[in-house]
């Protein structure tokens, strides 16, 4: 181990991930300081928005509005910025369409330069931030004031944002009054939030009152010449109304047609961000405001200039999957809603400028594909799809960036194992996603040599050579390899339901379930058959879920039209189907829709339930009770639970199915209330990862431990195979499927 | 506008004081005339008082305020900076957000809202309406939201990038707002 590993790194070094020990480092870095900052400020915005957007009663169709908008003013985007240019000029302000980051950078250094400024006021513009424009003004000899409170805090620390709008949310309370302390060497008390907000504001005070120059980014450009500002702290309205000159810098994808499309947008973006009705400040303006006063003793016109920054955002137009990112309106709601990005925020989860899920694509696309590579830590889990105003389907952008960093990653690999997996699968991709990406592969003939291939998973050898080669932890559990799958203990089984027939299943025989952990399945049929519900096995197949989380798309893709074939088949013959891993059926559910001819898909997706959503829907349909069939007190374990659902089983909606029926049937239930496990499939495997994801795991053990505060344990249930690996890892008990508990009652009651 | 019947006018501007006041803006109902406006920011304001020039409200409504004990008449960065009161009138209000809309162009609305401790922005009843979107329908308040240099105001300035909330930061530390009924 070199000395480099130990010394904790600053942020700006580790800014730039396109190399995957800067990413590393990072998140070392992440969770020994900044991790509990972090967690508490996402977790605070993510409950208000929660909050937020179920007390709007359109919610949905606001989504559809502003999706609908955004669509159409990507598509005629290029005249829109004409008719941009022609409003701002005709209004009386200057436009400017910057082709670089450079181009906008210089264009505005050399306005303030011909105007004399001195002293630039600054809003929060992550648009800046991405083109270095302090940088800039400070080589031609201009100060810069950030007035954002979270940006005086970078700019005194010198570190690039880790938030979309808390740019400064890794900083505690405690870190900022050292950081005040250390750098301005005073005495005054610092030591509250009042205190050092009072402090920053009558430094900044001077700076507006002197300012020469504000610029501000805009949230929404309209062609008919308006911005929108939306900020809290009131320093955009200081910078953009005291000065006499203001300039706004924006991306050119900021555009809307005109005033009245901003609507639905104002509606969404509050309480998508922070969870507020509307921000303290959302200023609508159409620059230079000639009518409104200056108030300075010096003869000065107002004057005002928008500079629109292309900097790659056409190419990305261009590109069927970066396009995507072009909708954001950069809210926030998808950094924290997602697990990982509450453990580590964006200075792990994030590049130079942009974070969080959606801020892969953002790099991508402005600076280099390999500056995503942070991206690696969406793990799919879906949280945030729900949740984006404008219905951006992040994991799908971030699994089509895993799949263009893993070409690029091929070909620098040129090891013999490398290129043996790369020929026999046709994939190009490091060693450690094919061998993630292709779990059906290996649990096939896993199963096969069981127990031998369990026997050989268990050596050390074998464990440091998964870990060196395919990048698998040691400190990881193995699931262990069925010795008879699903698919053939199922046929020993005979399934056939006792009369009368409630109804007509065929469980699909997911991988995960099939080669590792059949004893799920063997209770489902088990239970479906206690209600007299006719249960089919279909046949075994890969349904795409482990390699489309690894980036391997085109494998993805082959799959789900194979599973497609299979599951119709079933579903002609009038019978709907049931999954048991939630992961498998957000396949058919949501990710199909990628894969699929729509009718195809839409037809899936209608018949598909998780096995206790299709239970409960039967129980309810023929009033039948759940506490007849599966009563709770006799259980062996007890009635008290803990139940945590599977992150994509709660995005397709059929988790609240579960919960509803083991209340019915008597248990005491007890839910988890975080995003995800930390598992997230195959990521809490992976020996890069192994620390994040249990420190995301974290909050999912205290609620374990905070719900037995009586000193009775609870039976821990989870839905998800790999939460059930996490829990166990975790708390070092066992856990069980929804199923698997049901099934418990149905043969104590059948004894 | 639409005309909104009286006891639907009577739940929005309920609606209107229960969001402002849990967006930390304080709120009363005043019977609209110079006099009890006057009275109203009396009891409210001490210290300097700077009154911007009303677009939307009948000027004779705020006749009184210019005769005030504390109201300033210079208008120079320091002297609004250095002022405790800054009072505007608002052409709408929004019931399921507590804002207020105020024109920032008009006379010395927006440093007068903006760089005093405390605003009072002062509304007529018959302008607030349900939600933000409605201020953007060519129909609502005569498209003024739709013409106007106009920020949403809702509550006191505030931040959390020092950690808690705290209210007060560049902008106002209190907004009270009067309905004028």
């Amino acid at each position: 181990m070199s000395s480099a590993s130990t010394i904790i790194p600053s942020p700006r070094s580790v800014a730039n991930k396109s190399q995957k020990s800067k990413l590393l480092d990072a998140i070392r870095m992440t969770l020994q300081i900044e991790s509990a900052a972090v967690r508490r400020n996402t977790q605070g915005f993510n409950s208000g928005r929660y909050l937020a957007t179920a007390s709007i009663p359109d919610y949905d169709a606001l989504k559809d509005k502003t999706r609908a908008i955004k669509e159409a003013a990507l598509i005629h985007l290029p005249q829109l910025l004409k008719q941009t240019e022609e409003s701002v000029t005709r209004n009386g302000g200057h436009f400017f369409l910057a082709r670089s980051g450079n181009d906008a950078s210089r264009y505005i250094t050399r306005v303030c330069s011909e105007h004399q400024v001195r002293l630039v006021v600054k809003g929060k513009s992550m648009t800046s931030e991405e083109v270095h424009l302090n940088h800039h003004l400070e080589e031609a000899g201009i100060e810069v004031a950030e007035t954002d409170l979270a940006e005086f805090i970078l700019q005194i620390a010198d570190e690039q944002p880790s938030h979309l709008i808390g740019p400064a949310l890794h900083y505690s309370r405690e870190r900022i009054t050292a950081l005040f302390k250390r750098k301005f060497r005073t005495d005054l008390p610092l030591d509250t939030g009042e205190e050092l907000t009072r402090f920053a504001r009558e430094k900044l005070r001077g700076k507006f009152l002197n300012a020469d120059a504000g610029i501000s980014g805009a949230n929404f450009v309209t062609a008919d010449g308006s911005i929108v500002l939306v900020e809290s702290e009131g320093n955009i309205r200081l910078t953009s109304q005291l000065p006499p000159l203001h300039i706004a810098i924006a991306g050119v994808e900021k555009v809307l047609p005109n005033r009245e499309s901003l609507a639905p947008f104002l509606e969404l973006l509050a309480p998508s961000a922070t969870g507020q009705g509307l921000a303290s400040y959302t200023s609508v303006l159409t620059p230079p405001m000639n009518a409104a006063p200056l108030l300075s003793d010096r003869d000065v016109k107002r004057e005002f200039h928008l500079v629109l920054v292309d900097n790659g955002r056409l190419q990305m137009r261009e590109d069927p999957i970066l396009h995507e990112a072009l909708y954001c309106i950069r809210c926030s709601a998808c950094l924290n809603s997602c697990a990982n990005f509450q453990t580590v925020g964006g200075h792990a989860f994030g590049g130079e400028t942009y974070s969080g899920g959606i801020g892969g694509a953002w790099e991508a696309g402005t600076s280099d594909l390999l500056n995503a590579r942070f991206s690696e830590l969406c793990t799919g889990c879906s949280r945030c799809v729900n949740q984006c105003p404008v219905r951006i389907d992040i994991p799908w952008l971030n699994s089509n960036l895993r799949e263009r960093i893993n070409e690029r990653d091929a070909v620098a690999g040129k090891g013999f194992l490398q290129r043996v997996f790369t020929s026999q699968t046709e994939t190009r991709a490091p060693l450690t996603k094919i061998f993630f990406g292709r779990y059906d592969l290996f649990g096939k003939w896993g199963a096969r040599l069981a127990p031998l291939s369990n026997w050989i998973n268990h050596l050390p050898v074998t464990r440091a050579l998964l870990e060196r080669f395919a990048g698998l932890d040691r400190r990881r559990e193995l699931p262990p390899f069925a010795n008879e799958t699903l698919a053939h203990a199922a046929k020993t089984k005979s399934p056939r339901s006792r009369t009368p027939q409630r109804g007509r299943v065929a469980l699909f025989p997911d991988i995960f379930t099939n080669y590792g952990s059949p004893q799920r399945g063997l209770a489902a049929i088990e239970v479906f058959k206690s209600v007299g519900i006719d249960v089919v096995l279909t046949e075994v197949s890969a349904d795409g879920r482990a390699s489309l989380s690894q980036g391997l798309i085109r494998t993805a893709r082959e799959q789900a039209r194979r599973t497609s074939e299979v599951l119709l088949k079933h579903i002609r013959d009038d019978r709907e189907i049931v999954v048991i891993e939630p992961s498998a059926l957000a396949m058919f559910r949501l990710d199909y829709r990628h894969f699929l001819e729509p009718s195809v898909f839409d037809e899936i997706r209608a018949h598909s339930f998780e096995v206790v959503e299709y239970l409960w829907r039967v129980l309810e349909e023929r009033q039948l009770s759940a506490e007849d069939f599966f009563p709770a007190s006799r259980h062996p374990l007890g009635q008290k639970v803990f139940y945590h659902s599977h992150c994509q089983q709660k995005t397709i909606g059929a988790a609240a199915s579960t919960e509803a029926l083991l209340r019915t049937a008597g248990f005491d239930v007890a839910t988890s209330r975080v995003e995800c496990c930390g598992m997230a499939g195959s990521f809490g495997y992976k020996k890069d990862f192994y620390e994040l994801s249990m420190a995301v795991g974290e909050d999912l053990f205290e609620q374990v431990l905070a719900a037995e505060t009586d000193g009775i344990p609870r039976t821990l249930v989870a839905t998800g195979i790999s939460c059930q690996e996490q829990l166990h890892a975790g708390l070092k008990r066992s856990v069980f499927h929804p199923m698997e508990l049901l099934a418990a009652v149905v043969q104590d009651a059948a004894s | 506008m639409s005309s909104v019947s009286s006891p639907a006018r009577h739940d929005l501007i309920v609606q209107f004081e229960t969001e402002a006041r849990a967006a930390a803006a304080s709120v009363e109902r005043v019977r609209s005339s110079a006099s009890e406006l006057a009275a109203a920011v009396k009891r409210i304001a001490t210290g300097r008082i700077a009154v911007a020039e009303p677009l939307d409200l009948p000027a004779d409504v705020f006749s009184e305020l210019g005769r005030l004990p504390g109201v300033i008449l210079g208008r120079s960065k320091q002297e609004l900076a250095s002022c405790d009161v800054g009072i505007t009138d608002a052409f709408a209000g929004v019931a399921r957000t507590g804002s207020v809309c105020i024109t920032v162009d008009h006379d010395y609305a927006g440093p007068v809202s903006l760089l005093t401790r405390m605003h009072i922005a002062v509304l007529s009843a018959e302008t607030i309406v349900e939600r933000p979107a409605d201020l953007f329908h060519p129909g609502c308040l005569g498209g003024k939201a739709l013409q106007r240099n106009f920020v949403f105001v809702t509550g006191p300035s505030a931040t959390a990038d020092m950690g808690p909330l705290v209210r007060g930061v560049h902008g106002p530390h209190q907004l009270h707002i009067v309905i004028l009924e």
